[in-house]
Formats: structure tokens, sequence, C-alpha cells
């Protein structure tokens, strides 16, 4: 069964961004990859496809944040069809009396939008936003590099800690950080804001993609991390042709630095000889062999269904089966004819990301419906029109709307089948409020819940960045304790996916860092 | 009309029509049952199913906790029972062990995965010493295995660690179960137990050698005896269903009678224990999941188990703290030490040529050898292969002495000759 054509350098596991750009890196190094996906297309979700014919979408993620600039240069993305739509994508908080607050990257202009709307808010906009960049720079520093791994007897708390080099931080900072870090991102904003929209707003940063809601503790540190990703990219960006065309761009460079991308290839089970991962097996019973095996899929997964818990000891079997993944979110992609009118938008607001929070206690009140298994009465959104900056994602004058629905349980009462359509309608519904004429726009649509979007990209509980991104399942803590280094405990296994550190969002750094971590290990080999 | 009659006269039913209330339903009386009551201060713990027979023949009322359950302490006088044990023989109450019933098609792999020695050589009735270790080497629990069939084995272990058993199950194909309420266990120990055991007609059990098992059917009792134990060679175990158990103590009383066979309460097994020179989880070291400090627990290493670990095989429990640990050479070795002194005497500290090497866990008076023993496990480092070696001692009065002690191989005293080191 085994052929030599079919021995490797490295084998990755899952064509997902992370995976490509870690099959890149090693091909570049010039080790022989071969990446192997069960779909019959790259990119896992980061994939552009039609809602109707000639409606193309994103069809899961669709805006990139946190991609930094030294991969697409390493890769040279560029060259590889890769091409920024917009760049530093301004976002809109929707209000319903039309008075939009619009949020972008330079301080001194939201300063005076926030005056506009809320006097006080003006003022305490800067020291807000000072702040949190710093915290943001700060925890940024250790997002593009290995952690060290904290291992089972040390006392577990030390490594992250040092990690954050908190020593870097004057006294009245640290004290300011410390107490923000087990906050709730409610009392943050209590703290600063009057504004219920920009608070709304805000709240609804803090807690998209996670099982939280705005008060329960821990989500400014969410919000904190999730801008301290950021610094790591180069603003919110959209490429041309939809976060599919990136993760093709990134395949192309992978396949030029000699990587071979092998789709359709569903690896049933990593081989383990004597201790040590030496190949996988696919469902049709081809064998492929490699020293090194890296998964992008979410380590759980990996370690329990692909390598078995009989090699793992129980310590990690316990860490892994208890890593929390419940998906919380939900995607609509609405194909129309022509753009909605929302009530007050100049043009240019068209283009933003729009959020739709109209205060903390709706976006509170989401949550609290999907810990009971209920969908929103009221739902937060986060939308784009993707097609405003990409027109060749529909036919002329027409458009595309792509909507993230947070807060979406994974199990709903009653079952999807039956309140799918309820969910959509609440959805619109909500839309329509700010803009009226949505639904005589719509020409057809699709919507993913949280169990289709686990079946359709092998995301398992559907959770889109393969374990909750919260202080305890990040940093040192990522993918769990004594891992996480992107190594595990079978030598020749590596995690490359957003399950491991800095985490997911699209953002390419696990896969790099993971095949970094591989060269210096075969360097120093 | 009587009083009660007029109350139930004009009793309200209570309203079901409003639809909000469902159907009506019959309250449990279960429900309103007040719990049985417990004097205040009462001890919550659990009686073995030896208890009531136990009870009838302690004369001294005292009694001790093993892992929650009531066992007796003494019944007459603990160096009657200790020379029972050395000269005689002695039955004893061990039902309070913990016993895992584990079965299915890969409980090989489970208990190659769960222990630190494979165990796929055993046959069918025969048992085994092992050592169940946590992620960081250090032990959760040891115990006595025994295999009952080609795919079931039953773990006879210190203490309660379902939880842990049960999780290193993820992944394979076995059933794991509790089995401790269901299960009663004698021992019987001494010189003269193969003859009682003859006598009461367990012929194939007295033939039994160490480490062996095998199924027996006194007065069509299932009985399954088993040569182990930790009190040495002449120690034999019988497992009978808890119903079954007063009558098989009493059978073996009978038959024991002409052997000067006695009942044996805790505090004399623990000081031929310690003249064994076995360290015990619970009195020498803490489990790895019970333990507060970072001494109290221990790696099959430092009780001086080595020889119970496989390192060079696929993953199991703790291979990769067990196997940094033996790279850097560090850890605790096993030590006995005598020393003269008064009954009451209680040994601490342990220093060797004048510098703190660990301290004595346990220790007792030895009737046999008419001085102190004391073991504990001591830092491989600073002991060294010969020396000074001082204890501080707090004497019976209250003075804190120190005093030098004489450093020997375990174990003390053999229970039989023939015995080997544990």
């Amino acid at each position: 069964m085994i052929d030599e054509a079919l021995q490797y350098d490295a084998i990755i596991v899952g064509a997902g961004h992370n995976g490509l750009v870690a099959a890149a890196y090693l091909a570049k190094a010039g080790q022989k990859v071969v990446v192997l996906d069960s779909s019959s297309y790259i990119g896992g979700a980061a994939r552009t496809a039609e809602i109707s014919p000639d409606y193309l979408v994103s069809t899961a993620a669709h805006l990139i944040s946190a991609f930094p600039r030294k991969i697409e240069k390493d890769l040279k993305l560029a060259k590889h069809g890769l091409i920024w739509a917009v760049r530093d994508m301004a976002t809109v908080a929707l209000d319903l009396q039309g008075r939009h607050i619009t949020l972008t990257s330079q301080g001194k202009q939201d300063t005076r939008v926030m005056s506009t709307h809320e006097p006080r808010d003006g003022d305490t906009w800067s020291e807000f936003d000072r702040q949190i960049s710093k915290y943001a720079r700060l925890l940024g520093r250790v997002l593009d590099e290995a952690l060290p791994d904290i291992g089972n007897d040390v006392s577990a708390y030390e490594a992250p800690l040092a990690a954050l080099r908190l020593e870097r931080m004057g006294s009245a900072d640290l004290r300011a950080f410390l107490r923000v870090v087990p906050s709730s991102m409610a009392a943050l904003l209590d703290r600063h804001f009057e504004g219920n929209v920009l608070k709304g707003a805000l709240a609804l940063d803090a807690v998209i993609g996670h099982h939280a809601g705005p008060f329960s503790p821990g989500t400014a540190f969410n919000f904190i991390y999730k801008k301290a990703l950021a610094t790591r990219g180069q603003g919110l960006s959209y490429p041309v042709g939809g976060t599919g065309a990136f993760a093709e761009a990134l395949g192309e460079a992978a396949e030029t630095m000699g990587a071979r991308i092998r789709v359709d290839s569903h690896v049933e089970q990593i081989l383990i000889e004597e201790g040590k991962a030496v190949g996988v097996r696919l469902a049709d019973g081809t064998q492929f062999r490699a020293p090194t095996i890296l998964s992008s899929v979410a380590p759980r997964a990996t370690c329990l269904n692909m390598v078995g818990a009989r090699h793992f000891e129980t310590d990690t079997v316990r860490h892994l089966s208890r890593i929390r993944a419940k998906g919380a979110t939900a995607k609509i992609n609405l194909a129309l004819e022509g753009l909605p009118t929302f009530e007050n938008f100049t043009d240019k607001e068209y283009g933003a990301r729009l959020l739709i929070a109209s205060d903390v206690k709706t976006v509170e009140r989401s949550f609290i419906a999907a810990k009971r298994n209920e969908l929103p009465l009221d739902p937060v959104l986060e939308m784009l029109i993707p097609s405003y900056h990409d027109p060749r994602l529909a036919p002329m004058g027409h458009h595309v709307l792509s909507i993230i629905v947070p807060n979406v349980p994974y199990e709903v009462a009653g079952g999807w089948d039956a309140r799918r359509d309820e969910l959509v309608k609440k959805v619109i519904d909500t839309i329509e409020q700010y803009a009226p004429d949505l639904t005589s726009k719509i020409i057809s649509g699709e919507v993913l819940t949280p169990p289709e979007i686990e079946s359709k990209f092998g995301l398992v509980g559907g959770h889109w960045h393969q374990a909750d991104m919260s202080f305890d399942q990040l940093l040192a803590f990522r993918p769990v304790p004594g891992m996480a280094n992107y190594a595990s405990s079978v030598e020749g296994l590596y995690f490359c996916g957003a399950g491991c550190h800095p985490g997911g969002g699209l953002s390419g750094l696990p896969g790099k860092l993971a095949a970094e971590t591989v060269l210096a290990q075969r360097k120093s080999r | 009309m009587t009083e009660i009659d007029f109350i139930k006269k004009n009793k309200q039913e209570p309203d079901r029509k409003n639809p909000l209330d469902g159907p009506a339903v019959e309250p449990d009386q279960a429900w309103f049952e007040q719990p049985a009551s417990e004097p205040p201060f009462a001890r919550h713990v659990h009686t073995t199913p030896l208890h009531l027979v136990a009870s009838t023949e302690s004369r001294t009322n005292d009694w001790t906790v093993w892992n929650g359950y009531t066992v007796a302490n003494t019944y007459t006088h603990i160096v009657t029972e200790y020379d029972a044990l050395r000269v005689n023989a002695g039955l004893s109450d061990i039902s309070p062990l913990v016993k895992i019933r584990i079965s299915g098609k890969e409980v090989v792999a489970y208990l190659d995965h769960l222990l630190t020695a494979p165990v796929g050589r055993m046959k069918t009735h025969d048992t085994k010493r092992v050592f169940v270790c946590a992620g960081t080497g250090h032990l959760v629990t040891e115990g006595v295995l025994f295999r009952l069939a080609e795919t079931e084995f039953r773990l006879v272990a210190r203490s309660k660690h379902l939880d842990w058993f049960l999780d290193a199950g993820i992944g394979f194909e076995v059933i794991i179960d509790d089995v401790s309420g269901t299960l009663a266990g004698l021992s019987l120990c001494g010189p003269r137990a193969p003859l009682i055991l003859a006598d009461a007609g367990l012929n194939m059990a007295a033939d039994l050698r160490r480490g062996k098992a095998c199924w027996e059917e006194p007065a069509r009792m299932p009985t399954y005896v088993s040569r182990t134990g930790l009190l040495g060679e002449s120690q034999f175990e019988l497992w009978v269903d808890p119903e079954d158990a007063p009558l098989l103590w009493n059978l073996l009383l009978t038959a024991g009678r002409r052997h000067a066979l006695k009942p044996v309460g805790e505090a004399a097994r623990n000081m031929v224990r310690l003249e064994q020179g076995v360290l015990l989880e619970g009195y020498d070291y803490a489990s790895a999941f019970a333990s507060c400090e970072a001494l109290s627990p221990a790696t099959p290493y430092d009780l001086g188990q080595g020889t119970h670990v496989a390192l060079d095989r696929p993953t199991f429990n703790g291979q990769a703290a067990l196997r940094k640990l033996v790279a850097s050479g560090s850890g605790r070795v096993p030590s006995a030490f005598t020393l003269m002194g008064e009954e009451g005497d209680r040994p601490g500290a342990v220093y060797a040529n004048g510098h703190h090497v660990g301290r004595v866990t346990s220790h007792t008076w030895s009737p046999s050898l008419q001085m102190h023993v004391a073991i504990g496990l001591m830092d491989i480092q600073g002991l060294g292969t010969s020396g000074v070696y001082t204890l501080d001692v707090m004497t019976g009065n209250g003075q804190a002495q120190k005093r030098v002690a004489q450093f020997v191989k375990r174990p003390f005293l053999h229970n039989s000759a023939a015995f080997p080191a544990d």
C-alpha cells in the first residue's frame, strides 16, 4: 500500500487558510509537503461560493482583520492574485433615529463624531481608545511568537503572565489593565460611555463569535484580545473575490513553492508507530507517509478522533475533551436586486462594516436566549455589502449582503429544521427597521446555522475559532496546557489551526508559527 | 361531628381547572419523608458487610475509619493480636478496599495505558501488584490486579478514583464499574493460615503459591481466594458476596479455633505492615489527587518500585514525567531506621550527617525486635550510602531529643522466612 511517491517531509491535514500558510512556509524552506483536505475546494471557512447563479459571496468568514503584512510579503501573495478591494474599512453603528456612528481608525475624526452624538462620549473616547490601543499593542507582541510550554508541573499561571511582559507597563497602566482583564465588557463600557448605540456596537464587537454576553466576566479581555490581533494585521480588509480568493492566492503561493495540494482526500487516521506520528490514512485506504504531520483540524478532533485517545496520557485527554467549543454564530447571505436603502446613509457608509445592536442589553438578551437554546427576540448583527467594493460579485447594479448573526444556539428548542426560517425572518425584520425596502430587493438567500457550519466546514461544535477564545483558552492555555508550543505530546504531530495560539480569525499566524516551530526543531536535531 | 370529620368536610380541594396547572400529579410520599435523624456529632461512616459479626468479637469497642468505613482498630489487645499474626493466625475485615471491575474487548490495552507496567502476560487467576500514575508521575493509587478471565480483570485499589479510571478509558472498548459494594473482603494471615484454610475445606486455596488465586466453594459460598496482601507471604485474601461474608467469617473462626485464630484489628495489622517495611498510601504518601503539599505524593521510584515501571512501550499515564525523572536521577528512596527508646516516643525529622533528608512518616514499637522501627521517604542525594543518621524524637513525656538511629534494610522482619521484600 505504501507508495514511494506518497513519501513526504510533512503532511498537512486540512487546507484551511492556516494549513495553506503552514504548507507555503514549509515548502519555501525546501520541505516536500502535501496538503490533504476532505472537501473538494481549499480554504476551509475562507470560501467564496454562489448564493444563486451569478451572486457570489464569502460563505462564512467575510472580513480579514489580522493577516500580517509579513506573511503577505513572504508568500508574495500579490503575485498570486491577492488584491485588496478595501483596506482599513470603517465600522458604522446603526442608530434607529438615523444618527449613525462611524468609527474609523483615525482617532480625531472618531472623537468629533462621538461628540456630536453624546458630548461626554467625545471626551472619554480618546482616553478609552488610547488605553485599549496600548493594551492591544502590548498583548499584540506575544501574538506573533510561539509561547513557552507551561507543561504539567510548573505553576500554571506564571507562563501566560510572563508572556504578557507586564513589567513593560507603567504601574498606573498595569493597575488599570489588571482591573480590565476580569471585567465584563458592559462594566468597562459603563465606566467610559453614555451613548447606547456606541456601547451596543462595542459590546457586540467584544462578544461576536463567543458564547458569551457583554455582562459575562472576561469579555473586556476578549475585546482587547481582538484589538491585539488586529494590531498584527492591516486594518479591516476585504479582498477582491471574497475570502475564497484569499485562500486561492494562498493555495497558489503554496503550490508555486512546491507544495502539493490534494482535495477530496479525507484523512481518517493519523498513523502512529512506536509513539511517533508516521503518516496518515485516507478514507479510501491510501497512505501518505511523513515524519511530520501538521493538523489544522481542531486539536480535540485531531487527537481524539484521528490519532486516538490511547496515544495520549489521561491528563491530556481530560484537557482536550473539556475544550469549550460551542458554536454560537450563524451566517445569512442574501442576493439583492439593488442596494437596500438605509435611512440617513451617505454613499460611503454602504461600504462599511455595519453593526446593529441598539444597546448593551439587547446584546446580552440575545446571549441569554442562546443560553436557553432559543432564538434571540431582537438579533444583533454584523453586516457587510461586499459587492459595494467588488462589483463582480453580482450582476451590474445588484448586490450581495453578508450577515453574521452572533449568539445563535447550536441546538435550538424545536430543532433547526422547524426554526431556520424563523431566524431568517427575525434577522430580516431587524434590518428592515433600518432599511425598510430590504424585503422587496431580496432575490435569494442562504442560511448557515451552527450545525450546518459544523458539517460544511468540519468545525466540531460549529465554532468558528475551533475553541472559544476566552482567557482560559488563550495564550499558553491554547489548545490545552502542556501543548501550547504547537507540538503535541506525540512526536512528529503538530497543530497549525485556529485551535492553537494565537487563535481564530483569518490571521494565518497559527499556520506560520507552527511551520516555524517545525523548522526550528528540525534544525536543532 | 368530630373535629376530624369537620376538617375533612371543609377541606378545600385545590382548584385543578386552571389549564396552566397541567394534569394533577399525585405527590409522592417520599418527597415529604424526613431524613432519618442522626444524633449530633455522629460520624457519617458506612459499615462493612462484616460489621455485625466483627462487633460481636470486639471486647474494646475500639473502631477506626478506613476509606469511609468503620472497621475494628483492636478487638482485644494490640499485642495479643500482633502475636496472633506472628505466631498463629489472624482474621481481619478488609472490605473497605476499593474494587473496580474492568472488562471488555480492549481491557488489556486499557490497563497497559492506565498502569505503569503491561499486564498482557498475566494468566487467568494471576495477580499483580500495580501502580496507577497521574500525568505528573505521582501515584494516583496502588493496588492488586486480578485476572478473572481472558477479558475480565478486577483492580483492588487503596483509594477511590473511579473518575480517573473512567477518563483513562476514553477511546477504549472497556466497561469500568466500581463493584466495591458487591464484594466483601477477608484477610487471613499468619503461619497457620494454610492449615486453617485446609480445615475449613478450602484445600486448593491452602496450596496456593504467593500471587496466585483460585475459586473455592466452602459451604456452597462462591469464594475467590488469593495469596496476596501487604502483610507478606503468609497472607490470604478471600473475596466473597456480602451476604455470605458473615457466614464465611464464622466458618473460618470455627475452623481456626484449634489453631488459635483470632480476629485482628487495624492497629496490629499496621504494626506488621511496618515491620515488613511497606510504605502505604494514606500513611507514608498521599494520592496525587489528595495531596496539597509537594512532598506528600510519591512516584513508583520513590517507593522503590522501579521494577514495576516499564517505560519503553506505548503511551501510558505518567510516562513522560517518569522518563524525565529517570533522566534527572533525582527523587527519594524508602528508608528504614531502628532506634532505641520507649514505647511512647515519636520520631520526626531525619538528618544524615547533620543535613535534613526527610521525615519519618510511619513508626511503631516492634514487640518482636524490642525497639522502635521507623520508615519514610528520604532524599536520594542527601542520604548517601553511609553516615551518621540522627532523628528528632518527641518522647512520651514531651521532651524533644536528637537520637542516633541505625539505617537498616527493609523489611525489618519477614512475616515468613521465605518471603522476599515487597
